[in-house]
């Protein structure tokens, strides 16, 4: 393995500045991709700046937004009840991303800024609507995740600059989120192809009444009835990972959905454009025509169990 | 009959040592000045060597020694058919060749030697496909061979399959492929080699064939002008085996050779990617099948054509079809019968024993198109089992002499847990059941000369027992069953046998741990040296307690009359009794078993093993028609294993083999693109995790086998036997499509299911 | 780079020099010659590295080891008592079978230590997440996941 110096800063100034000083050096975080990168020969830096002993970069802040330090361990994330509730997406991915020892030490801020068109928790914070917040010697700079994804493992931020973390908005009532992973295996694996979906609803019948349903009733009962009760999308989100060079927003068919009824045929159309707007490549990890196919089966899957959780 | 010790869940010998971080594997041996070797492999599947260059790495500091195929004698060649030369000087044949090697005083250092190592080459069009190769205008790959096709004609024919083909009233034909998979053993290969100031090799190894191993690095030594040298293989801890470790390998070779060069002890240990890409598969075959029936589901026929792709070079993988012959020739009883197979030189990775040794690609195609037979015939798939199930007492059509055959029962079992009759072809909520069985040695294997194992017994001044066994234990449990079988016999208490089975200066001759054949083979050669040990005791006991020696019993190290129980000494005093004392003794024994088996004659025919084993798997699947994803919802393995000698292990053997087997049915596949494996790591080949296993029951039907210690036949392999085909079959009962290439991943039932709806 | 750590080990304080390229696992084994924790795959794949730090299970093998600088480290070699005393998880995994060839169980046992530092009494499931990153190939699992359930029992 290459020979590299591994400094271990306790502030954001302190590593902006170490960084300006070292010249050759990049960030590491958890470390589950640098690592295996340099130790793949992928990247030889000669100085690593740990941000992992940065204590303002690892906290869950709930106010009117939801911010979540880049080096939040995805067990954390894991762990938290609140995110559990309202950000369901994201605990959906965080469950079935790595194993316990990679969860123990891999950051949401390095599965971001790795930028694999894999990347779990990518495609739950792009239907939260998610900034990343970036500091560098200047100050801060937020933009959004959509932006901030260039192609594979390339993304929007001088080399200099930190990633602090994400911001959040807050969700109206009634909204659902879920993360569907395809993938071969059910842990240590990688997604064939992923889908998010957050869905705010509009409901114009009894509440309680809906509610009451979804208390007493078997899900698929309650899934079956769901879509005879004439909801109104208000808004929806989906997003795809391992479809295109950078983890995709389903546009076409989010506009689609919304101020529609949610019926069957609604679900099925929006999963078809979204099906449509993928364009996944032949891979070893699987074929094209397959992840197209898939995109279909899990849109409509995700938009069915956010809807059912916006009841929740 | 009733025993103390066999029969009971006794925990493995060496498991305190392995779950306190004591056991020593490979990786873990230091020896005083030891170096690191490393080797450079070649950047194409298909090449000429022009040059190479090796100046700049052997002037970098700390490397000791670089070497080519220059250092090695020009005709030297390892391998079952001796076309495998440890270095490759002239001519690579796959990416994985060795062309240089170095050793350092690290491994950082020996690995930046070889990017000093520069290499010229001349690129050559690869053959990839055994079906290319076998044309008769493609390039010659072993030009002193002369041709593509091996020199190894597999033909097996019994009876006359033409008539009974146009007899039948049935007959199906289909075509079935199986991938490569690899052993993923989680500790990675590896060696110490060094001479002595005598020029006697050690090596330290993780070999499954210590005594084989010693006479083919003795061949090394000699064609490297060391005459008359001693071996000693030192097995370590082995961290998996699986068959990976059956035959040795150029790395072997190259650190033998580094070793000498340096008279410094010099270690090789494989990185995980090595281990993926240069250490050998499972064969993948395309198998075209046939059987047929009469009116009532008797089978008439099997005809079966083979083609394997043997890879760049030959190790003893390509004798796999002796090994297929067996469930195409015997698994179910069928008269006529016709085997022929073909091993093909290819350029890519050449392959290797591998559990199974053959049997679960074999068992995949007659299985699979067994269900086949059964819905052309419309016979229920378990009753056109039942029919044809093998007995005891049956000789089959290759020769093979059925002593005990347990499946009957096994059959039923698995039908009856699955509910068989209740859930089979109702395809309610796309679920489905499917059945496979297996036949598979059980009493060795006679593929060497000898198919025996050696065993020495002492016994010392304070009544415990040393036993010195030929046989390996790869994790699977020798240790332990040894010293069960020893302490049963000798009745004195399990803890106080002591199984000595890793050094060959120490430990008698055995053919390696393979074909399932340890528990039966060294087994029952420990079980004739305790006998024997047993006989001289008797004979002192009965002296010293003034008895007839049919008198004397011993029970937990206490010898006492049975007549009398009162009469009665400590094993430990008497056996000091008889040391101590002029013109004293002590007590030792020694056996070597080699079981009533027979080689296969030049028609094939022969009775392979001294005892069958036999088995049927089943399961319940679900199968997620948008997605193409199969989940086992429920999994029986039912063996016929003889007799349990400890039914820990034994459960544990059967829950390793049935998860390798949902691996190699589901998501196990080495992905070869143009000679390049694309998929070398734990997380593109999806060996499988906790959180994919099913639910196992485990059936364990006891036949006591008369030739088996205690009764006891083999159970190492049988667990992934007829996993894929009953997994297929399943998927087939629930939502109708058949699948005949494995790994049957979701891809290939959706699309299965697309062209089934479209048609 | 040489550097100086100082952090808890089995219990005992170390203060080491080290480089500052090497991982946590290069430094165990290799340079302390604790042997117990294996490689098995060293690209955080297999789990046969695991070890225990401020109790929760870390792939050893991408770990920095200036990351441990003030940490508590707990190994295979760290967590039985003296003597034949071994940890309830320890004669568990031999009491149930749990050990085939071996390699993967140290790394397993860690992972189950940690899973009891988390939980006091954790379900199949539980255990089942605990050790999802640690592959083995020799028993299908099914007497690991006996063996933590009875180390649970006999605590």
């Amino acid at each position: 393995m290459k020979r590299f110096d591994y400094h271990v800063p306790q502030s954001i100034e302190e590593a902006l500045n170490l960084f300006k000083s070292l010249g050759d050096a990049i960030y590491i975080a958890g470390g589950t991709d640098v690592m295996v990168n340099i130790k793949r020969k992928k990247i030889s830096p000669k100085n690593l700046i740990s941000l992992r002993n940065i204590t303002a970069l690892k906290v869950i802040e709930k106010g009117k937004e939801l911010k979540i330090g880049s080096c939040v361990t995805h067990e954390q994330l894991l762990k938290d009840k609140y995110i559990e509730k309202y950000y369901t997406a994201l605990h959906d991915a965080v469950r079935k991303l790595g194993s316990k020892q990679i969860r123990n030490v891999a950051t949401i801020g390095g599965n971001i800024c790795n930028a694999a068109p894999s990347a779990d928790t990518a495609c739950p914070l792009l239907v939260f609507d998610t900034k990343v917040l970036i500091r560098n010697e200047k100050g801060e700079r937020k933009i959004p995740l959509h932006d901030f994804f260039l192609g594979p493992y390339s993304v929007s931020k001088d080399e200099g600059e930190i990633v602090t973390g994400f911001e959040i908005t807050f969700l109206p009532p009634y909204s659902g989120s879920a993360y569907i992973k395809h993938s071969r295996r059910e842990a240590m694996d990688l997604a064939i192809v992923s889908v998010a979906t957050r869905l705010t609803l509009s409901p114009e019948v009894d509440i309680d009444f809906l509610k009451r349903e979804a208390g007493e009733k078997t899900y698929s009962e309650f899934e079956s009835r769901l879509l005879s009760y004439g909801i109104t999308v208000k808004e929806a989100r989906i997003a795809m990972g391992v479809v295109a060079p950078r983890p995709l927003r389903a546009k076409e068919a989010e506009d689609y959905l919304c101020g529609k009824r949610l019926t069957d045929e609604a679900i099925r159309e929006a999963s078809e454009i979204a099906s449509s707007v993928a364009k996944p490549r032949d891979t070893l990890r699987g074929e094209a025509w397959y992840r197209r196919e898939m995109v279909k089966v899990l849109t409509r899957r995700a938009i069915l169990l956010s809807a059912k959780r916006a009841f929740d | 009959m009733s025993f103390n010790i066999i029969g009971k869940k006794i925990p493995k010998k060496d498991a305190p040592f392995k779950v306190t971080g004591q056991a020593l594997y490979i990786d873990d041996v230091e020896l005083p000045g030891m170096l690191y070797g490393k080797i450079l492999y070649s950047k194409y599947p298909h090449a000429r060597i022009l040059h190479i260059d090796t100046s700049k790495a052997e002037k970098l500091p700390g490397v000791k020694a670089v070497i080519t195929a220059k250092d090695f004698p020009p005709h030297f060649r390892i391998g079952f058919m001796k076309d495998n030369p440890p270095l490759k000087g002239t001519k690579v044949l796959s990416t994985r060749d060795e062309i240089a090697a170095v050793c350092a005083i690290s491994p950082e250092i020996a690995e930046e030697a070889l990017d000093l190592i520069s290499v010229e080459y001349e690129v050559l069009q690869g053959i990839f496909d055994p079906l290319v190769a076998m044309r008769e205008d493609a390039p010659i790959l072993h030009e002193e061979v002369g041709s593509n096709i091996l020199k190894l004609p597999w033909r097996l024919v019994c009876g006359d399959v033409e008539k009974a083909k146009k007899e039948s009233a049935y007959v199906v034909e289909d075509t079935f492929t199986t991938q490569w998979v690899t052993h993923c053993c989680l500790a990675t290969s590896g060696c110490v080699a060094y001479f002595d100031v005598n020029n006697n090799l050690t090596m330290y190894s993780n070999t499954q064939i210590p005594s084989l191993a010693q006479n083919e690095f003795l061949e090394a030594l000699t064609a490297l002008g060391l005459r008359n040298r001693r071996v000693r293989i030192i097995q370590v801890t082995i961290g998996g085996g699986f068959g990976s470790k059956l035959d040795t390998y150029p790395y072997e070779y190259i650190a033998i050779l580094l070793a000498l060069k340096t008279r410094k002890p010099v270690k090789i240990v494989f990185s995980r990617d090595e281990e993926f890409f240069a250490t050998s598969p499972r064969q993948c075959t395309i198998t075209k099948i046939s059987q047929g029936c009469d009116r009532d589901g008797r089978l008439t026929f099997r005809e079966v054509e083979m083609i394997l792709d043997n890879g760049a070079y030959t190790s003893w993988g390509a004798t796999t079809p002796s090994v297929m012959m067996m469930p195409i020739s015997s698994l179910y009883r069928v008269p006529n019968v016709k085997y022929t197979a073909t091993c093909v030189y290819t350029n890519n990775t050449y392959c290797q024993a591998m559990r199974g040794y053959g049997n679960p690609q074999a068992t995949f195609a007659i299985e699979s198109s067994l269900d086949h037979l059964a819905e052309e015939s419309g016979i229920d798939p378990y009753d056109l089992r039942i029919i044809n199930a093998n007995e005891p007492g049956e000789i089959t059509p290759q020769g093979f002499r059925v002593t005990t055959c347990g499946l009957k029962e096994c059959i039923e079992e698995v039908a009856k847990r699955l509910n068989w009759k209740e859930k089979r072809g109702r395809g309610l909520k796309k679920r489905g059941v499917g059945i496979a069985s297996l036949i598979h040695v059980g009493g060795g294997a006679r593929v060497y000369k000898s198919d025996g194992c050696g065993t020495i017994i002492k016994m010392d001044d304070f009544g415990k027992v040393d036993v010195f066994t030929g046989a390996s234990d790869i994790g699977q449990g020798a240790d332990t069953v040894i010293a069960q079988i020893v302490a049963e016999e000798l009745g004195v208490p399990v803890e106080d046998v002591n199984v000595i089975h890793n050094d060959t200066d120490i430990c008698p001759w055995d053919v390696g741990v393979h074909a399932s054949r340890t528990t039966f083979v060294a087994g029952n050669s420990a079980l004739f040296a305790a006998k024997k040990i047993k006989k001289k005791l008797l004979e002192i006991l009965s002296k010293l307690l003034e008895v007839p020696p049919e008198d004397v019993a011993i029970k937990n190290g206490i010898a006492f009359s049975k007549s009398d129980p009162q009469k009665s000494i400590p094993l430990a005093r008497a056996l000091r009794r008889i040391h101590f004392t002029t013109g004293g003794s002590m007590l030792m024994a020694e056996h070597f078993y080699d079981p009533q088996n027979e080689n296969l004659n030049k028609e094939f025919r022969g009775n392979l093993s001294a005892a069958y084993a036999y088995g049927t798997h089943g399961v319940e699947v679900e199968v997620d028609t948008e997605t193409g994803k199969v989940k086992i919802l429920k999994y029986v393995a039912a063996h016929d294993v003889g007799r349990a000698i400890n039914p820990l292990l034994l459960e544990g053997q059967i829950y390793g083999g049935v998860l390798q087997g949902i691996g190699y049915a589901l998501s196990e596949k080495m992905i070869y693109d143009n000679g390049y494996l694309k998929n070398g790591n734990f997380l593109d080949y999806k060996i499988l995790t906790v959180r994919d296993v099913p639910p196992v029951e485990i059936v364990i039907i006891e036949t006591n086998e008369e030739a088996g210690p205690f009764g006891a036949k083999g159970i190492g392999e049988p667990g992934l036997v007829p996993t894929a085909p009953a997994i297929a079959n399943a998927i087939y009962d629930a939502v109708g499509v058949r699948i005949r290439d494995l790994p049957i991943t979701p891809e290939k039932v959706l699309k299965a299911l697309k062209e089934k709806n479209k048609g | 780079m040489k550097r100086e750590i100082k952090f808890k080990l089995n219990g005992e304080e170390v203060t080491a020099e080290v480089e500052s390229h090497w991982t946590l696992l290069y430094f165990l084994r290799e340079v302390l010659k604790l042997k117990g924790t294996k490689e098995g795959c060293g690209y955080g794949e297999c789990g046969a590295c695991t070890v225990v730090i401020d109790k929760m299970a870390v792939n050893s093998c991408l770990f920095p080891v200036m990351e441990v600088n003030g940490k508590d480290v707990l190994t295979i070699e760290g967590i039985s008592g003296p003597g034949e005393a071994l940890h309830p998880l320890q004669k568990a995994f031999i009491e149930e079978g749990a050990v085939q060839c071996g390699f993967c169980t140290p790394g397993m046992i860690m992972s189950a230590y940690a899973l009891f530092e988390e939980k006091k009494n954790p379900d199949d499931e539980d255990i089942k997440e605990a050790i999802e990153g640690n592959l083995c190939r020799c028993t299908g699992y099914v007497k690991i996941i006996d063996a933590i359930n009875a180390a649970k029992r006999g605590k």
